[in-house]
């Protein structure tokens, strides 16, 4: 058996290697692991699976009264149907609401001495609006999938 | 006395929570009513008829006979092992509070508690959640969890009165088995888990979703030791945990041996074996020194993580372990059930979600907690690692299919809640002057609103204390907190909103509006399921589609060919080829397997869209999958691929069986005087072939608005006799009575005239 493994090794030369762990694999930190998460989320929510499996049209086209065809970014009143680019959009504003927040909370734990109270309320007003803007629009957004 | 009583600040806390939780159950429970009040107190839908008439069994025969019934009037000829095939917790349930409430006095029908089963549950729910959460993070956001989970309208879809289905008390079994399987975590006392292994057991036993947990705890495992977190009391939680889960989930009888013998459990036995080695490698590691021991450990884990691994591969090709059932299969080749398995693909409710569908269900809460994962990964902790790769998971299955979005529900409302109580907390440490004038504001508000004031008086309490500079402005807090209490306002109202106009029709009973705004009721389906019971054979066997089995058996009690519980394939293409084929080919499928009535669901009259025709389609396919060779999916469509029913429509479609009993003299119906005659307004067309008359069937019923049109089927000897010449016919004349009565005799003779005797007396 001792000769049979170390046959190869009469002709072959065993190299000097070193493996060594990758300086890159280290544990992920929170950051990291939220951002990929929040990708995931937002292909998710998008309704990416929908769009493997189905494979809706990106964006549809209607007839108007004139005979020309127009763009129309929604599929109207139908629940369970979308196109690829509305469900982008609309997780898109989750995930501007979710950052709103994560934003807004970033702030508040800043440390007042080091950033400027210019800077602090610019924040807010960033993460604020990020918040309000993504709840409405999703608000109009779903009016107009409504039968 | 009472004033230590009212000063008492954990004695108010106390009362508070215990209020809102019980708001949230009464909020949750009356939110579900739509349904009785605007129709009756009725099971809804198609499983839950099912799962109606099987503890009505139970109820009447007893336990023993319900494991025992052998049901033959389903799946004709084949019958149905109900017992073995049931998850049986949902109806033991009900009959032990059937049981209790009986030996109480309580004389209530078992309808009444099947229908009122799934909104008490969703209030056990509710409280799961808040423990769960509050073991996660703290009580206010376990506040905000169970107000949110009460109302939540993923949650309300399958929970409102009259849907007596599994997840009704599943998601009360799932949250609380997550609850207690995080406390023993924390804890590692064999009770808690003994507690969990229990909870899982009604899991098991009530739905078959509990492949989740049975997967997500050893994942959890897995990824804490992988973390290096392992420690004696996950070894503890997870060892006893899996042991006594095995066998008590293998107690019913219809998972049986899969705990040990499918892919879908193998994880849970890898992780098992994954512990022990784990565990081991730490005894010896206190023995050796640590150089050796970080190679041992390393190696070991390598080892182990690989032997196991190649064990279960080895063991699935070589057939021990059954591998990856289809369904579950179609969860990771999102495309699998798309190509192989139609009957799969067909339900509505397996279909990937759309955004909509997200933000349908979840409104503000889908934004809201990728902020509480957020906090959670800031400040990870065991626990937390659990309630993160939760909703990791379950994100992806929601994506998958509709249906699944049921198990994201709990999770986003746990991190919602634990974003929302950190965005009060963060913006409510001021004086309480603003704190008072918001409270009275809010103390106003619905359900969802308590929650905060409990919040904000905890918060002040506890803020009060640390008087941390703070340099946000005072006017800057109280927009953030009037705009997030605003939010919550229009989730509550869009929950209430959703609940009452998409999740509360029993859809056997349909409502429509008439012009004039006032409301109709089509009661079709029980008229015709009435008919059925009333006018037909007690052994009649009624052909239809599966979607209406379990409606037939529960409402009609007769017996049917397939039903919703699709496990043969072949037996419900055989339908669908009957369905799908012309009407002389469909007739000798149908006299080999028995039939006496068709029944099909024809929506043209009063555009109804879930009708035979719709699905018809999927017939087909389901068809062609057993029967390539007869039923081709593309002679149904037109040249240009569309699939329609006017006179463009393919000649094959015109003429099978399906299209002939939904349009039978529909050519001559005219709805109203604008349209044409045999308009269909569902499809929008007029029907392309109007005037054909029925062989081998008659019909037999066509209820108010054409939704069911029962037909029958002719015995042989009924139709297409051999003509015979009048010279060779054989008149056999029957006996006829020629009166004697003639002139002459005048008086009348009556035939068989009792004779009169003379009975001789003994008078002497």
């Amino acid at each position: 058996m001792e000769y049979l493994v170390s046959l190869p090794f009469t002709i072959l030369e065993i190299p000097n290697l070193k493996i060594k762990k990758p300086g890159w694999l280290q544990r992920p930190s929170a950051m990291t692991m939220f951002s990929f998460v929040l990708l995931s989320y937002f292909l998710v929510t998008g309704g990416i699976i929908y769009d493997v499996i189905i494979e809706p049209p990106s964006v549809g086209s209607t007839t108007d009264e004139h005979g020309h065809s127009r763009p129309v970014a929604f599929m109207p009143y139908r629940v369970n149907g979308q196109y690829i680019m509305e469900g982008l959009a609309s997780s898109f504003l989750f995930s501007l609401g979710g950052l709103g927040f994560v934003v807004l909370d970033r702030t508040n734990s800043m440390d007042s001495k080091i950033t400027p109270k210019l800077n602090r309320i610019l924040l807010l007003a960033v993460g604020f609006v990020c918040v309000i803007i993504s709840f409405l629009t999703c608000l109009v957004f779903m009016r107009m999938k409504l039968p | 006395m009472w004033e230590n009583i009212i000063d008492n600040p954990t004695g108010w806390k106390k009362l508070i929570i215990f209020v809102i939780l019980l708001l949230a159950w009464i909020a949750g429970f009356s939110s579900r009513l739509f349904a009785v009040i605007r129709f009756e107190s009725i099971i809804h839908e198609f499983d839950p008829w099912f799962n109606y008439r099987a503890t009505a069994y139970m109820v009447e025969h007893g336990f023993y006979k319900f494991l025992n019934w052998f049901d033959e009037r389903a799946w004709y000829p084949l019958g149905r092992i109900v017992g073995g095939t049931v998850y049986p917790g949902l109806m033991i349930t009900s009959g032990s509070i059937h049981y209790i409430l009986h030996s109480l006095n309580i004389p209530i029908h078992i309808r009444d508690i099947c229908v009122f089963l799934a909104p008490v549950f969703s209030g056990f729910t509710s409280i799961a959640t808040y423990f769960l959460t509050k073991e996660l993070w703290s009580e206010g956001a376990g506040l905000f969890a169970a107000c949110f989970i009460a109302i939540v309208p993923g949650y309300i879809s399958r929970s409102v009165a009259g849907s007596y289905d599994n997840e009704g008390i599943a998601i009360f079994a799932l949250q609380f088995t997550y609850y207690l399987w995080v406390k023993s975590v924390s804890t590692g006392s064999v009770l808690w888990s003994t507690l969990t292994a229990l909870s899982y057991f009604y899991m098991v036993s009530a739905w078959g979703g509990y492949v989740f947990i049975t997967n997500l705890i050893p994942l959890h495992v897995f990824v804490l030791l992988l973390m290096g977190r392992y420690s004696h009391r996950l070894f503890v939680s997870y060892t006893v945990f899996y042991i006594l889960g095995l066998v008590m989930s293998m107690q019913i009888p219809f998972v049986g041996f899969q705990p040990i013998r499918t892919s879908e459990h193998m994880a849970a036995l890898g992780v098992f074996a994954l512990m022990i080695i784990v565990a081991a490698l730490k005894y010896i590691s206190s023995k050796i020194t640590k150089a050796e021991f970080t190679f041992l450990f390393k190696l070991g884990m390598v080892v182990a993580a690989t032997t196991v691994f190649l064990i279960v591969v080895i063991l699935t090709y070589s057939g021990v372990v059954a591998p990856w059932s289809g369904r579950f299969y179609s969860l990771w080749d999102t495309t699998y059930a798309k190509i192989h398995i139609p009957i799969i693909a067909s339900v509505s409710e397996h279909q990937p979600t759309t955004w909509f569908s997200f933000f349908f269900d979840l409104h503000m809460l889908v934004s809201m907690f990728p902020v509480g994962l957020w906090y959670c990964l800031k400040d990870l902790t065991d626990t937390r690692v659990f309630v993160v790769l939760y909703v990791i998971s379950a994100v992806y299955f929601a994506g998958v299919m509709v249906r699944l979005m049921l198990t994201l529900t709990p999770v986003v409302c746990v991190l919602s809640g634990i974003a929302f109580s950190l965005i009060f907390d963060c913006h409510m440490k001021e004086e309480d002057t603003i704190c008072k004038e918001i409270d009275a504001e809010i103390e106003k508000k619905k359900t969802v609103e308590k929650v905060k004031s409990s919040r904000k008086s905890r918060s002040s309490d506890i803020q009060r204390n640390d008087a941390n500079i703070d340099s946000l402005g005072v006017n800057f807090k109280c927009i953030v907190i009037v705009s997030a209490v605003l939010i919550l306002m229009l989730f509550a109202a869009h929950c209430t909103w959703v609940t009452s106009n998409a999740y509360s029709s029993p859809s056997i009973v349909l409502a429509s509006h008439s012009s004039d705004g006032s409301r109709q009721i089509l009661d079709d389906f029980r008229e015709a399921y009435f008919w059925l019971s009333r006018n037909t054979d007690s052994n009649a066997r009624i052909m239809s589609w599966w979607d209406y089995g379990y409606q037939i058996a529960g409402m009609a009690n007769r017996t049917t060919l397939v039903d919703n519980n699709t496990w043969n394939n072949s037996h419900i293409a055989l339908v669908g080829k009957a369905m799908a084929s012309t009407e002389s080919e469909a007739y000798n499928i149908m006299t080999s397997l028995d039939v006496d009535y068709v029944l099909i669901i024809f929506g043209g009259v009063i555009g109804y869209s879930g009708d035979d025709i719709n699905k018809f389609l999927w017939m087909v396919r389901i068809a062609e999958g057993e029967h390539p060779k007869d039923i081709r999916e593309g002679d149904y469509f037109t040249e240009r691929g569309e699939f329609r029913v006017d006179s463009e429509g393919s000649p094959v479609l015109l003429n099978c069986l399906m299209y002939k009993l939904s349009y039978y003299n529909f050519g001559e119906l005219k709805l109203d005087f604008r349209s044409p005659p045999g308009y269909d307004r569902t499809r929008n067309a007029v029907i392309g072939n109007k005037n054909f008359q029925l062989t081998y069937l008659e019909e037999a019923y066509t209820t108010e608005h054409w939704l069911v049109r029962i037909y029958r089927v002719k015995k042989p000897e009924e139709f297409n006799r051999p003509r015979v010449p009048v010279s060779n016919r054989k008149i056999s004349i029957p006996h006829t009575f020629v009166s004697k009565k003639t002139a002459n005799k005048k008086k009348g003779l009556i035939r068989d005239k009792p004779v009169k005797r003379k009975v001789q007396t003994m008078n002497s």
